[in-house]
Protein backbone atom coordinates (compact mmCIF):
# COMPACT_ATOMS: atom_id res chain seq x y z
CA UNK A 1 0.00 0.00 0.00
CA UNK A 2 1.46 3.53 -0.45
CA UNK A 3 2.29 6.38 2.12
CA UNK A 4 -1.07 8.17 1.83
CA UNK A 5 -3.25 5.56 1.32
CA UNK A 6 -2.20 4.35 4.77
CA UNK A 7 -1.91 7.73 5.63
CA UNK A 8 -5.03 8.64 5.46
CA UNK A 9 -7.07 5.31 6.81
CA UNK A 10 -5.06 5.35 9.73
CA UNK A 11 -4.40 8.69 10.58
CA UNK A 12 -7.84 9.22 13.12
CA UNK A 13 -7.03 6.27 15.11
CA UNK A 14 -2.76 7.22 15.36
CA UNK A 15 -3.81 10.90 16.06
CA UNK A 16 -6.37 9.97 18.61
CA UNK A 17 -3.63 8.13 20.80
CA UNK A 18 -1.08 10.02 20.21
CA UNK A 19 -2.59 13.16 21.22
CA UNK A 20 -3.41 11.85 24.29
CA UNK A 21 0.17 11.18 24.69
CA UNK A 22 0.31 14.66 23.93
CA UNK A 23 -1.16 15.96 26.92
CA UNK A 24 0.53 14.02 29.44
CA UNK A 25 3.83 15.88 27.47
CA UNK A 26 2.65 19.20 28.26
CA UNK A 27 1.42 18.10 31.74
CA UNK A 28 4.90 17.03 32.42
CA UNK A 29 6.89 19.61 30.64
CA UNK A 30 4.61 22.16 32.39
CA UNK A 31 5.13 20.19 35.94
CA UNK A 32 9.05 19.92 35.48
CA UNK A 33 9.25 23.68 34.46
CA UNK A 34 7.99 24.55 37.55
CA UNK A 35 9.57 22.81 39.60
CA UNK A 36 12.64 23.76 37.98
CA UNK A 37 11.58 27.61 38.35
CA UNK A 38 11.51 27.63 41.59
CA UNK A 39 14.38 25.44 42.33
CA UNK A 40 16.50 26.92 40.17
CA UNK A 41 15.82 30.46 41.80
CA UNK A 42 17.05 29.06 45.09
CA UNK A 43 19.80 27.19 43.09
CA UNK A 44 20.93 30.53 42.31
CA UNK A 45 20.61 33.17 44.98
CA UNK A 46 22.81 30.41 47.22
CA UNK A 47 25.35 30.63 44.37
CA UNK A 48 25.64 34.01 45.05
CA UNK A 49 25.50 33.97 49.01
CA UNK A 50 28.29 35.16 50.67
CA UNK A 51 28.75 31.86 52.58
CA UNK A 52 31.09 29.80 50.80
CA UNK A 53 29.57 26.38 51.75
CA UNK A 54 26.24 27.26 50.35
CA UNK A 55 27.85 28.65 46.94
CA UNK A 56 30.38 25.80 47.11
CA UNK A 57 27.03 23.49 47.59
CA UNK A 58 24.93 25.26 44.41
CA UNK A 59 28.00 25.23 42.38
CA UNK A 60 28.71 21.30 42.90
CA UNK A 61 25.30 21.10 42.31
CA UNK A 62 24.41 22.67 39.23
CA UNK A 63 27.86 21.46 37.36
CA UNK A 64 27.06 17.75 38.40
CA UNK A 65 23.34 17.76 37.18
CA UNK A 66 24.80 20.36 33.81
CA UNK A 67 27.42 17.22 33.44
CA UNK A 68 25.65 14.62 33.47
CA UNK A 69 22.83 13.58 30.54
CA UNK A 70 19.11 13.35 31.77
CA UNK A 71 19.17 10.26 30.90
CA UNK A 72 21.19 9.09 33.62
CA UNK A 73 19.08 11.27 36.38
CA UNK A 74 15.85 10.27 35.56
CA UNK A 75 17.51 6.57 35.49
CA UNK A 76 18.35 6.59 38.99
CA UNK A 77 15.85 8.84 40.42
CA UNK A 78 13.16 5.71 38.67
CA UNK A 79 15.25 2.62 39.35
CA UNK A 80 17.90 3.75 41.85
CA UNK A 81 15.97 5.23 44.17
CA UNK A 82 13.65 2.06 45.30
CA UNK A 83 16.94 0.82 46.62
CA UNK A 84 16.83 2.98 49.50
CA UNK A 85 12.98 2.74 49.64
CA UNK A 86 11.53 5.52 47.71
CA UNK A 87 8.78 4.19 45.46
CA UNK A 88 7.99 6.98 42.84
CA UNK A 89 5.61 6.76 40.33
CA UNK A 90 6.38 7.20 36.56
CA UNK A 91 4.86 10.42 36.13
CA UNK A 92 6.36 11.88 39.39
CA UNK A 93 10.10 10.62 38.68
CA UNK A 94 9.76 12.13 35.18
CA UNK A 95 8.67 15.45 36.67
CA UNK A 96 11.05 15.47 39.11
CA UNK A 97 14.01 14.42 37.45
CA UNK A 98 13.11 16.49 34.19
CA UNK A 99 12.36 19.47 37.25
CA UNK A 100 15.79 19.01 39.48
CA UNK A 101 17.97 18.48 35.62
CA UNK A 102 16.08 22.05 34.63
CA UNK A 103 16.65 23.94 37.94
CA UNK A 104 20.69 23.76 36.87
CA UNK A 105 20.16 25.17 33.81
CA UNK A 106 18.06 28.05 34.96
CA UNK A 107 19.76 28.51 38.13
CA UNK A 108 22.61 30.05 35.43
CA UNK A 109 20.37 31.84 33.95
CA UNK A 110 18.95 33.31 36.66
CA UNK A 111 22.52 34.50 37.79
CA UNK A 112 23.14 35.37 34.71
CA UNK A 113 20.10 37.64 34.68
CA UNK A 114 20.69 39.01 38.38
CA UNK A 115 24.12 39.64 37.28
CA UNK A 116 23.60 41.64 34.61
CA UNK A 117 21.57 44.46 36.88
CA UNK A 118 23.43 47.49 37.68
CA UNK A 119 25.07 47.19 41.46
CA UNK A 120 24.28 50.80 41.71
CA UNK A 121 19.94 49.75 41.88
CA UNK A 122 21.00 47.26 44.94
CA UNK A 123 23.00 50.10 46.45
CA UNK A 124 20.59 52.59 46.19
CA UNK A 125 17.82 50.25 47.45
CA UNK A 126 19.91 49.03 50.25
CA UNK A 127 20.58 52.72 51.31
CA UNK A 128 16.89 53.85 51.20
CA UNK A 129 16.66 51.42 53.93
CA UNK A 130 15.33 48.40 52.24
CA UNK A 131 15.82 44.73 53.06
CA UNK A 132 18.43 42.87 50.75
CA UNK A 133 15.22 40.36 50.43
CA UNK A 134 12.90 42.71 49.75
CA UNK A 135 15.38 44.61 47.21
CA UNK A 136 15.98 41.62 45.47
CA UNK A 137 12.79 40.63 44.93
CA UNK A 138 11.26 44.39 44.16
CA UNK A 139 14.62 45.95 42.75
CA UNK A 140 16.26 43.06 40.67
CA UNK A 141 14.52 40.64 39.84
CA UNK A 142 11.98 42.50 37.77
CA UNK A 143 14.62 44.27 35.88
CA UNK A 144 16.19 40.78 35.43
CA UNK A 145 12.99 38.67 34.61
CA UNK A 146 12.99 40.95 30.90
CA UNK A 147 16.58 39.94 30.23
CA UNK A 148 16.27 36.03 31.41
CA UNK A 149 12.52 35.73 29.48
CA UNK A 150 14.12 35.03 26.10
CA UNK A 151 16.50 31.71 27.92
CA UNK A 152 13.74 30.71 29.62
CA UNK A 153 11.44 30.19 26.66
CA UNK A 154 14.82 28.44 24.85
CA UNK A 155 14.77 26.15 27.84
CA UNK A 156 11.30 25.76 27.95
CA UNK A 157 11.58 24.40 24.06
CA UNK A 158 14.38 22.14 25.28
CA UNK A 159 12.50 20.21 28.30
CA UNK A 160 9.66 19.91 25.94
CA UNK A 161 11.76 17.56 23.53
CA UNK A 162 13.66 16.04 26.31
CA UNK A 163 10.00 14.44 27.76
CA UNK A 164 10.22 12.30 25.06
CA UNK A 165 13.03 10.74 26.79
CA UNK A 166 10.47 9.91 29.91
CA UNK A 167 8.85 7.58 28.08
CA UNK A 168 11.77 5.13 29.06
CA UNK A 169 10.27 5.17 32.36
CA UNK A 170 6.65 3.91 31.19
CA UNK A 171 4.99 7.54 31.59
CA UNK A 172 2.24 7.28 28.87
CA UNK A 173 3.53 10.66 26.52
CA UNK A 174 3.68 11.16 23.03
CA UNK A 175 6.98 8.62 22.13
CA UNK A 176 5.21 5.92 24.60
CA UNK A 177 2.49 5.77 22.61
CA UNK A 178 4.73 5.83 19.28
CA UNK A 179 6.62 3.27 20.21
CA UNK A 180 3.01 0.71 21.36
CA UNK A 181 1.73 2.12 17.58
CA UNK A 182 4.13 0.66 15.61
CA UNK A 183 4.75 -2.72 17.75
CA UNK A 184 0.77 -3.14 16.99
CA UNK A 185 0.94 -2.02 13.25
CA UNK A 186 3.92 -1.44 11.89
CA UNK A 187 3.86 1.60 10.76
CA UNK A 188 6.79 3.00 11.98
CA UNK A 189 7.32 5.75 9.12
CA UNK A 190 3.58 7.37 9.76
CA UNK A 191 3.73 6.79 13.50
CA UNK A 192 7.12 8.56 14.21
CA UNK A 193 6.44 11.17 11.25
CA UNK A 194 3.12 12.56 12.94
CA UNK A 195 4.80 12.01 16.58
CA UNK A 196 7.94 14.73 15.40
CA UNK A 197 4.68 16.53 13.68
CA UNK A 198 3.27 16.68 17.13
CA UNK A 199 6.40 18.03 18.73
CA UNK A 200 7.12 20.50 15.95
CA UNK A 201 3.49 22.00 15.82
CA UNK A 202 4.46 22.62 20.05
CA UNK A 203 8.35 24.11 19.12
CA UNK A 204 7.70 25.93 16.33
CA UNK A 205 5.52 28.43 17.82
CA UNK A 206 7.89 28.63 20.40
CA UNK A 207 11.39 29.36 18.93
CA UNK A 208 9.10 32.39 16.54
CA UNK A 209 8.19 33.66 20.31
CA UNK A 210 11.99 33.08 21.50
CA UNK A 211 12.85 35.56 17.98
CA UNK A 212 9.98 37.95 18.87
CA UNK A 213 11.27 38.55 22.53
CA UNK A 214 14.71 38.68 21.49
CA UNK A 215 13.90 41.47 19.21
CA UNK A 216 11.82 43.54 21.17
CA UNK A 217 14.67 43.22 23.74
CA UNK A 218 17.13 44.96 21.51
CA UNK A 219 14.54 47.47 20.57
CA UNK A 220 14.47 48.97 24.35
CA UNK A 221 18.21 48.44 25.25
CA UNK B 1 24.63 5.42 51.90
CA UNK B 2 27.52 2.51 53.88
CA UNK B 3 25.64 -0.12 51.77
CA UNK B 4 26.29 1.57 48.54
CA UNK B 5 30.01 1.82 49.19
CA UNK B 6 29.75 -1.44 50.06
CA UNK B 7 28.18 -2.65 46.82
CA UNK B 8 31.01 -0.30 45.15
CA UNK B 9 33.89 -2.23 47.07
CA UNK B 10 32.53 -5.70 46.10
CA UNK B 11 31.84 -4.84 42.19
CA UNK B 12 34.06 -2.06 41.24
CA UNK B 13 36.90 -4.38 39.76
CA UNK B 14 33.84 -5.64 37.48
CA UNK B 15 31.95 -2.81 36.38
CA UNK B 16 34.97 -0.23 36.14
CA UNK B 17 36.53 -1.83 33.27
CA UNK B 18 33.26 -2.45 31.48
CA UNK B 19 32.47 1.44 31.96
CA UNK B 20 35.50 2.36 30.96
CA UNK B 21 35.77 0.25 27.51
CA UNK B 22 32.10 1.44 27.17
CA UNK B 23 32.98 5.50 27.38
CA UNK B 24 35.33 4.91 24.45
CA UNK B 25 32.42 3.62 22.34
CA UNK B 26 30.55 6.77 24.13
CA UNK B 27 33.56 9.20 22.51
CA UNK B 28 33.65 7.47 19.39
CA UNK B 29 30.13 8.41 18.97
CA UNK B 30 30.55 11.61 19.62
CA UNK B 31 33.16 12.54 17.75
CA UNK B 32 32.26 10.89 14.41
CA UNK B 33 28.64 12.74 15.02
CA UNK B 34 30.30 15.96 15.83
CA UNK B 35 32.61 15.67 12.50
CA UNK B 36 29.73 14.84 10.62
CA UNK B 37 27.21 17.67 12.03
CA UNK B 38 30.71 20.05 11.42
CA UNK B 39 30.58 19.31 8.05
CA UNK B 40 26.95 19.20 7.49
CA UNK B 41 26.35 22.56 9.95
CA UNK B 42 28.58 24.39 7.60
CA UNK B 43 27.15 23.46 4.68
CA UNK B 44 23.31 24.21 5.59
CA UNK B 45 24.53 27.91 7.08
CA UNK B 46 26.00 28.76 3.83
CA UNK B 47 22.51 27.76 2.34
CA UNK B 48 21.07 29.94 4.98
CA UNK B 49 22.84 32.84 3.72
CA UNK B 50 22.71 32.69 0.29
CA UNK B 51 21.24 35.58 -1.32
CA UNK B 52 18.74 33.18 -3.86
CA UNK B 53 15.37 32.16 -1.97
CA UNK B 54 14.81 28.44 -2.65
CA UNK B 55 18.24 27.12 -0.70
CA UNK B 56 17.63 29.32 1.68
CA UNK B 57 14.44 28.12 2.30
CA UNK B 58 15.60 24.91 2.11
CA UNK B 59 17.94 25.63 4.66
CA UNK B 60 15.49 27.74 7.24
CA UNK B 61 13.25 24.43 6.94
CA UNK B 62 15.86 21.85 7.41
CA UNK B 63 17.07 23.61 10.66
CA UNK B 64 13.34 24.32 12.37
CA UNK B 65 12.47 20.47 11.78
CA UNK B 66 15.63 19.31 13.68
CA UNK B 67 15.88 21.60 16.08
CA UNK B 68 12.24 21.08 16.67
CA UNK B 69 11.98 17.27 17.46
CA UNK B 70 13.18 15.33 19.94
CA UNK B 71 16.64 13.87 19.22
CA UNK B 72 15.09 10.31 20.15
CA UNK B 73 12.38 10.95 17.38
CA UNK B 74 15.10 11.25 14.87
CA UNK B 75 17.20 8.51 16.12
CA UNK B 76 13.28 6.59 15.81
CA UNK B 77 13.00 7.34 12.42
CA UNK B 78 16.36 7.14 11.13
CA UNK B 79 16.74 3.64 12.79
CA UNK B 80 13.67 1.75 12.37
CA UNK B 81 11.82 2.93 9.12
CA UNK B 82 14.15 2.53 6.60
CA UNK B 83 13.97 -1.52 7.09
CA UNK B 84 10.47 -1.74 7.57
CA UNK B 85 9.42 0.39 4.24
CA UNK B 86 12.36 -1.83 2.67
CA UNK B 87 14.85 0.77 2.10
CA UNK B 88 17.73 -1.49 2.41
CA UNK B 89 20.98 0.77 0.93
CA UNK B 90 19.58 2.83 4.18
CA UNK B 91 19.29 0.24 6.53
CA UNK B 92 22.51 1.09 9.36
CA UNK B 93 24.01 -0.59 12.10
CA UNK B 94 22.61 1.10 15.51
CA UNK B 95 26.31 2.98 15.26
CA UNK B 96 25.95 4.66 12.05
CA UNK B 97 22.13 5.41 13.05
CA UNK B 98 23.36 6.76 16.05
CA UNK B 99 25.95 9.16 14.08
CA UNK B 100 23.49 9.83 11.64
CA UNK B 101 20.54 10.92 13.74
CA UNK B 102 22.86 13.44 15.87
CA UNK B 103 24.83 14.58 13.08
CA UNK B 104 21.27 15.45 11.39
CA UNK B 105 20.34 17.34 14.89
CA UNK B 106 23.43 18.70 15.36
CA UNK B 107 23.81 19.79 11.47
CA UNK B 108 20.77 22.07 12.66
CA UNK B 109 22.34 23.57 15.67
CA UNK B 110 25.65 24.28 14.38
CA UNK B 111 24.20 26.02 11.07
CA UNK B 112 22.81 28.47 13.32
CA UNK B 113 25.93 28.98 15.31
CA UNK B 114 28.08 29.23 11.79
CA UNK B 115 25.81 31.88 10.57
CA UNK B 116 25.31 33.80 13.58
CA UNK B 117 29.52 33.66 14.03
CA UNK B 118 29.46 35.04 10.08
CA UNK B 119 26.62 37.49 10.40
CA UNK B 120 28.55 38.66 13.63
CA UNK B 121 31.67 40.08 11.08
CA UNK B 122 31.54 43.84 10.18
CA UNK B 123 29.97 43.61 6.45
CA UNK B 124 33.15 46.24 6.04
CA UNK B 125 35.26 43.04 5.84
CA UNK B 126 33.56 41.59 2.81
CA UNK B 127 32.99 44.27 0.73
CA UNK B 128 36.65 45.08 0.89
CA UNK B 129 37.61 41.06 -0.25
CA UNK B 130 34.92 41.69 -2.96
CA UNK B 131 36.25 45.06 -3.97
CA UNK B 132 40.03 43.90 -4.19
CA UNK B 133 38.90 41.47 -6.87
CA UNK B 134 38.57 37.86 -4.57
CA UNK B 135 35.70 36.22 -5.68
CA UNK B 136 32.92 35.10 -3.20
CA UNK B 137 34.04 32.10 -2.31
CA UNK B 138 37.19 33.14 -1.83
CA UNK B 139 36.33 35.65 0.49
CA UNK B 140 34.22 33.41 2.52
CA UNK B 141 37.49 30.24 2.54
CA UNK B 142 39.76 33.34 3.73
CA UNK B 143 38.20 36.13 4.83
CA UNK B 144 34.99 35.46 6.85
CA UNK B 145 35.47 32.02 7.89
CA UNK B 146 38.67 31.95 9.14
CA UNK B 147 37.58 35.48 11.85
CA UNK B 148 34.31 33.57 12.46
CA UNK B 149 35.79 30.49 13.53
CA UNK B 150 37.07 32.38 16.82
CA UNK B 151 33.91 33.56 17.79
CA UNK B 152 32.14 30.16 17.58
CA UNK B 153 34.54 28.64 19.14
CA UNK B 154 32.47 29.00 22.37
CA UNK B 155 29.07 27.92 21.27
CA UNK B 156 30.68 25.02 19.33
CA UNK B 157 31.97 24.09 22.28
CA UNK B 158 28.74 24.13 24.46
CA UNK B 159 27.05 21.82 21.80
CA UNK B 160 30.04 19.64 22.04
CA UNK B 161 28.63 19.36 25.65
CA UNK B 162 25.66 18.87 24.71
CA UNK B 163 26.21 16.19 22.00
CA UNK B 164 27.94 14.00 24.75
CA UNK B 165 25.47 13.66 27.11
CA UNK B 166 22.81 13.15 23.88
CA UNK B 167 24.92 10.14 22.90
CA UNK B 168 23.32 8.23 26.22
CA UNK B 169 19.92 8.56 24.04
CA UNK B 170 21.16 6.15 21.43
CA UNK B 171 21.29 3.87 24.07
CA UNK B 172 17.77 3.43 23.43
CA UNK B 173 18.76 2.19 19.99
CA UNK B 174 21.19 -0.19 21.12
CA UNK B 175 23.79 1.69 20.09
CA UNK B 176 27.59 0.62 21.50
CA UNK B 177 27.89 3.59 24.44
CA UNK B 178 27.81 3.49 28.06
CA UNK B 179 24.32 4.31 28.98
CA UNK B 180 23.74 0.79 27.55
CA UNK B 181 26.44 -0.85 29.10
CA UNK B 182 24.83 0.64 32.31
CA UNK B 183 21.66 -0.50 31.68
CA UNK B 184 22.83 -3.95 30.80
CA UNK B 185 25.23 -3.75 34.20
CA UNK B 186 21.87 -3.03 36.30
CA UNK B 187 19.76 -5.64 35.09
CA UNK B 188 22.39 -8.30 35.86
CA UNK B 189 23.56 -6.37 38.87
CA UNK B 190 20.32 -5.82 40.61
CA UNK B 191 22.16 -2.54 41.22
CA UNK B 192 20.45 0.13 39.46
CA UNK B 193 21.55 3.01 42.23
CA UNK B 194 25.16 2.18 42.52
CA UNK B 195 25.54 1.34 38.72
CA UNK B 196 23.95 4.49 37.22
CA UNK B 197 25.32 6.78 39.80
CA UNK B 198 28.81 5.57 38.74
CA UNK B 199 27.45 5.69 34.92
CA UNK B 200 26.87 9.53 35.65
CA UNK B 201 30.06 10.16 37.43
CA UNK B 202 31.92 8.66 34.16
CA UNK B 203 29.74 11.38 32.37
CA UNK B 204 30.92 14.04 34.27
CA UNK B 205 34.50 12.82 34.05
CA UNK B 206 34.00 13.61 30.21
CA UNK B 207 32.00 16.40 30.13
CA UNK B 208 33.58 18.50 32.86
CA UNK B 209 36.76 19.02 31.32
CA UNK B 210 35.57 20.28 27.96
CA UNK B 211 33.07 22.39 30.11
CA UNK B 212 35.91 24.12 31.88
CA UNK B 213 37.68 24.39 28.36
CA UNK B 214 34.40 26.12 26.73
CA UNK B 215 34.44 28.55 29.61
CA UNK B 216 38.53 29.44 29.45
CA UNK B 217 38.09 30.38 25.64
CA UNK B 218 34.57 32.43 26.53
CA UNK B 219 36.71 34.25 28.89
CA UNK B 220 39.50 34.93 26.43
CA UNK B 221 37.28 35.98 24.04
CA UNK B 222 35.86 38.58 26.32
CA UNK B 223 39.14 40.06 27.22
CA UNK B 224 40.49 40.28 23.70
CA UNK B 225 37.46 40.18 21.67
Amino acid sequence: MDFWTVMVARFPYFMSLLLKGAVMTVTVAVGALALALVLGLLIALFRMSPSRIVSGFAYVYTEFLRGTPALAQLFVIYFGLPDIGIELKPVEAAIIGLGINGSAYLSEVYRAGIQAIHRGQVEAALSLGMTPLGSMRDIVLPQAIRIMLPPITNFSITLLKDTALVSVVAVPEIMFYARNLVTETFQSMHVYLLAAAIYLAMTIPMSRLVAYLERTRRAWS
Amino acid sequence: MPRLLDIYRDNIRDWFPEMLSACLGTLKLSLFAFIVASALGLIVALLRISSRRSPRWLAISFIEVMRGTPALVILYIVYFVPPQVGLSWLTFSSFTAAVAGLALQGGAILAEVFRSGIEALHAGQREAALTLGMTPAKTMRYILLPQAMRVVLPPVGNYAIGLLKDTSVCALIAAPELMLRAKDLASSSFEPMAVFCLAALFYFFMSYPLSLAVRYMEYRLGRHG
